[in-house]
């Protein structure tokens, strides 16, 4: 039995020996390197940029500019960014190419054959500029007085949104025995994963334009390559070596496209050589998306016992300068706003606002972080008021099978919060009667002041769709040859598309392969991550890949029993699979059923808060999930772990400071993500594994769920221990005492 | 991205001190771990023609324990500081203050003098250095001078040192039985994380009464400073919960923070209070 063992990662190794090949890492044979020059201008217009001193510098090959992009149009999900921010055309696209509206816009690829030349070229690109107005937030852009996107023809720079018009909201406060007011921040966020974003491209003996880079979706990215370079999708090709970690911060285009109009030039000039690029961490902080920033204006009304009856929310969302994801984003913070609870009268306005401040977009959780924080402040602070148990209340207002949500539809069959929520309850029981036994040294270093040390505990639950949902017709395809010299085959050969991000999804692939054919893993080959040879896997994102897959896997496995016992040699299978299809909600009143499936969190945090330093130390932490059916428990550990580590840093330490369009730590010795040191020692990792109906071998989804209810949990706890409730975060220790001294805490 | 330099790794003293004063033409710039000069470097912050390495000489790095002194190479890491028997003994501010001190891998290459040397307000062996009254030895092809560490910083990344001089050591006297010295810094993570606020305290008693007190403060002003008036607020006193809480305040005034990526200068501020009360109690509470 493969599914449920601990095997081990395949690339395990190689990872720690080093000999695993990133994109920066890959060996090539006379390479030119590229330098990507960054507008550096939050708003201008290009007025001219003057190439002829750059292309002199010695050792300077080509200079790729706006003018060598033939489609200059890029986005997921609408294209509204030039590829190339320059003066010298848009090619077939009707978006304005001349306008920079983010730090980081592209303006030129400078080649040579040194990275030094390449640097030298790009401080001698001469432009000259027109500054335009700023837009630095959200309150700016409400003013409407400078469109970021005046092109569009909106006369507002809110540029999607959402709408939710349930029951009656007058008799729903009038239902109301208490009454829960607040505006909560949300910051952004940095991936931060560990390789900062490096490409390497050239054409390869079929003559396709051919980009190796760390992403998430290698047919996406080949897509958006044909697009821009407006060739077919087939000349284009796209391949993943080792990926350094991605968290939906490499969803977005960084590289892709710029690097394979790179080779193309290249080529064309006629030299046979290929293009590499690597960034440094500046680099990757300036130059790709965020985590957005977001705030929420919200009112929750409850009766004595503790049923919520009124949710009336404003959610403005920052998208920064492009859309990327954000509408996509937008939809789930939107109907996450509730969190898994039933509410029979609601009213949310949700809108996504472009700034010229970073893009907001993909990143573990896609919104229901967000969400999340402001559903649970809103119940725990409900439970507060009325003096309830905050597990009790929200036992009495979760959504159970057949249930309508804010939505008007019950969520995918298979709903385990309930589950979940008990499971946490019943670790963390014993947790306030051992408090005083318990060795408790927080701050070891630190002189004491009894008085100065409090504890306090807090909870947050939450779930998150798997897979793309409003809608967006999933799909994801496997390939299974197999082989063998006597009548039974004895191994296997998988082709997959999907992106192995340090999640292990290539183990789990072959775990699940193994599985299905009665294979021992070890007789499974891997090919991977290669638009040459698999066809589309989908995203590695929305928790999606291994529920996706495994659906594909198994079909395609039992496609090439059934091709073996015909007699084919070798005998292959492929199988494309497409899920129940999801809905788009409603413009005007948010009904439909968005999802496909869900998995279920809860998190309790036990803390010692230092009132006079503002200093927090997590004590202990338990997270409890239902991500149904585990292939690789390893695997599932080190990601929630890991998930519940990323969520810390997002609460308590990573701090993005965003000044009039300019990104000013973009350092990790100024960006704090948490160290070894703040990894609670403490920190319980339960899974329920109840098996989802609908999901191959009954698993649901892992990886964003422990990201939901972190923040949300933390600043209970924080209350708990000081009475004072924290709308914003992350929680700095001046942030922290900013709010102690405003609530007379000296 | 480096731009290019001269690197030269001398075996000898006098070697460095012949290539810093005026080298091949051009006056070359001590290394030492570089976990300042080369992030300068690669920022282009400083763009030195001539770099010369310490680490060729075994002499420059080392623990002496003499009677009545403690004198540090140099090149003494801070992971040495930290694994010292002997400072444990004699220098008890110091380890905490390494012990907080970056990471295991700064730790291994970061050395006393550059952190003196690097002039950052922020240095964290610099406030419980000051606070045991250390000196810091220059020498030249000229000779050499003695500085009291207190002394030596005279402006935000100024200093008394000339070019041509080599920090060669870093000595303090032995602290007598009836004192005690104490550190501690406030950072937004607990590992590799800048200091925000730095207090370093060292106090001695005789009969219950406060016979020297000492308070540096690091990363509240541009240099690491001594709050004299709030250590003079002691001297001679015998010390209750409302004198320490005024001189800790004092303290607070004698700094002039600012605010920045890492903190407001009101959070600072309320930092220096609160952690010179703290350690002014638990010294004193130690020895009384
Ligand atoms: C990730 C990271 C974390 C850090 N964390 C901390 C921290 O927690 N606390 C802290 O205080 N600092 C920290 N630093 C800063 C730095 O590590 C220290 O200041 C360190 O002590 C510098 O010593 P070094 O030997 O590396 O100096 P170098 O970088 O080699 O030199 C620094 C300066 O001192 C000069 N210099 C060196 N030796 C001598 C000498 N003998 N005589 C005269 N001049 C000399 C050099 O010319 C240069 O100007 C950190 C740095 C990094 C990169």
């Amino acid at each position: 039995m493969s599914i449920g063992a601990r095997t081990k990662r395949f690339d395990g190794p190689s990872k720690v020996d080093g000999t695993a090949l990133y994109p920066g890492d890959i060996p090539l044979d006379n390479p030119l390197h590229a330098k990507v020059v960054f507008s550096n201008r939050p708003h201008a217009r290009m007025v001219s940029m003057d190439t002829s001193s750059a292309s002199a510098v010695p050792g300077v090959v080509t200079i790729v500019t706006a003018a060598d992009v033939p489609m200059n149009e890029y986005g997921l999900t609408m294209f509204d960014q030039p590829v190339l921010v320059g003066v010298d055309g848009t090619g077939r696209s009707a978006v304005p190419s001349d306008i920079s509206r983010w730090e980081a816009d592209q303006i030129a690829v400078v080649i040579a054959e040194s990275i030094e030349a390449a640097v030298a070229g790009a401080e001698a690109l001469v432009v000259a500029w027109e500054d335009l107005p700023i837009v630095p937030d959200i309150d700016a852009a409400l003013t409407g007085d400078t469109l970021v996107h005046g092109y569009n023809g909106k006369p507002t720079n809110v540029f999607y949104d959402y709408k939710i018009r349930r029951g009656n909201m007058a008799e729903g406060w009038a239902a109301a025995d208490v009454v829960v007011e607040a505006t909560y921040e949300m910051p952004h966020q940095e991936h931060a994963y560990l390789q900062p974003e490096a490409a390497v491209s050239y054409i390869d003996d079929e003559g396709r334009v051919t980009v190796k880079i760390a992403g998430q979706w290698i047919h996406e990215d080949r897509e958006q390559i044909a697009h821009a370079l407006d060739i077919p999708d087939d000349e284009v090709r796209v391949i993943y070596p080792a990926i350094g970690g991605a968290f939906g911060g490499r969803e977005d285009m960084t590289l892709q496209i710029v690097m394979a109009l790179a080779a193309r030039k290249v080529h064309a000039l006629g030299i046979d050589r290929p293009v590499r690029s690597v960034w440094n961490r500046e680099e990757s902080i300036l130059g790709h998306h965020k985590r957005h920033r977001a705030r929420v204006v919200t009112k929750w009304g409850a009766t004595f016992d503790g049923k919520i009856v009124a949710v009336d929310a404003d959610v403005y969302m920052d998208a920064g300068a492009y859309n990327y994801t954000s509408n996509k984003v937008l939809g789930n913070f939107h109907v996450a706003i509730a969190g898994p609870y039933a509410v029979p009268h609601v009213r949310i306005d949700s809108m996504a606002i472009y700034t010229t401040t970073v893009p907001g977009g993909a990143f573990r959780g896609f919104g229901a972080p967000q969400a999340g924080f402001v559903c649970e402040s809103q119940i725990n602070k409900i439970a507060d008021a009325l003096g309830l148990d905050p597990y009790e209340v929200r036992r009495r207002n979760l959504l159970g099978e057949g249930d309508p949500t804010i939505t008007a539809r019950p969520l995918p069959i298979g709903i385990t919060m309930e589950q979940v929520l008990e499971e946490c309850a019943t670790r963390t029981d014993t947790w306030r009667e051992s408090a005083a036994e318990r060795d408790v040294r927080p701050f070891a270093s630190l002189p004491p002041s009894d008085s100065a040390v409090r504890t306090g505990t807090g909870i947050g639950i939450g779930f998150k769709n798997v897979g793309f949902s409003f809608g967006f017709p999933e799909r994801c395809e496997a390939t299974i040859e197999l082989g063998g010299d006597s009548d039974e085959y004895d191994s296997a050969t998988v082709f997959h598309a999907g992106a192995d991000v340090g999640q292990g999804a290539h183990t789990v692939f072959a775990q699940m392969a193994a599985d299905a054919l009665g294979l021992p893993v070890e007789a499974v080959g891997r090919e991977m991550s290669d638009t040459a040879t698999s066809g589309d896997s989908g995203s590695a994102s929305a928790s999606r890949l291994t529920w996706m897959a495994g659906h594909a896997i198994g079909e395609a496995a039992a496609v090439a029993q059934k091709a073996w016992g015909d007699g084919d040699r070798p005998a292959r299978g492929h199988y494309r699979y497409e899920p129940p299809s999801s809905e788009m909600i409603d413009p005007d009143t948010g009904e439909g059923a968005p999802f496909i499936t869900c998995g279920y969190v809860a998190e309790a945090v036990q803390l010692a808060i230092d009132v006079e330093t503002g200093h927090i130390e997590i004590l202990r932490m338990v997270c409890v999930t239902d991500a149904g059916r585990v292939v690789n428990p390893l695997l599932a550990e080190g990601q929630i772990e890991g998930a519940v580590i990323q969520a810390l840093g997002y609460t308590l330490t990573e701090r993005l400071v965003v000044h009039d369009g300019r990104i000013t730590n973009p350092r990790l010795s100024g960006y704090l993500i948490p160290g070894v040191a703040d990894i609670p020692r403490d920190l319980e990792v339960v899974n329920l594994e109840l098996p989802d109906p609908q999901g191959p071998w009954g698993i649901r989804g892992i990886a964003e769920m422990p990201m939901i209810p972190c923040a949300p949990a933390v600043i209970a706890a924080v209350h708990d221990a000081t009475g004072v409730w924290i709308d914003e975060f992350p929680l700095t220790p001046d942030l922290v005492r900013k709010h102690l001294r405003a609530a007379g805490i000296t | 991205m480096l731009s290019g330099f001269e690197l030269d790794l001398p075996d000898t003293l006098v070697g460095v001190l012949d290539l810093i004063a005026d080298g091949r033409g051009t006056p070359a710039v001590p290394l030492a771990g570089g976990t300042s000069l080369i992030v300068d470097m690669r920022a282009r912050r400083t763009m030195p023609n001539a770099v010369v390495w310490l680490g060729k000489i075994p002499e420059l790095r080392g623990i002496q324990v003499t009677q009545d002194h403690v004198r540090l190479g140099p090149c003494t890491t801070v992971s040495d500081i930290l694994n010292s028997d002997e400072l444990a003994g004699s220098g008890v501010s110091l380890v905490r203050a390494a012990e907080a001190f970056g990471g295991q891998m700064v730790r291994n290459a970061a050395t006393v003098a550059g952190n003196i040397a690097c002039n950052s307000p922020a240095s964290d062996l610099v406030p419980p250095l000051m606070a045991l009254d250390a000196e810091v030895i220059l020498e030249s092809r000229s000779g050499s001078r003695t500085v009291a560490l207190d002394r030596y910083f005279t402006g935000y990344k100024e200093d008394v040192r000339r070019t041509d001089e080599l920090i060669t050591g870093i000595s303090w006297k032995r602290q007598e039985e009836s004192s005690v010295d104490l550190f501690h810094k406030l950072a937004r993570r607990k590992g590799d994380a800048i200091t925000v606020v730095g207090v370093a305290v060292n106090m001695a008693v005789s009969d219950g009464t406060c016979m020297r007190a000492r308070i540096a403060l690091g990363a509240v002003a541009p240099t690491v400073l001594r709050a004299k008036r709030a250590e003079s607020m002691l001297e001679g006193e015998t010390l209750t919960p409302g004198l320490i809480e005024a001189a800790a305040r004092q303290a607070t005034e004698e700094a002039s923070p600012i605010d920045d990526v890492r903190a407001s200068a009101t959070y600072r501020r309320h930092g220096i209070q609160v952690l010179t009360a703290r350690l002014l109690t638990q010294a004193w509470g130690r020895l009384t």
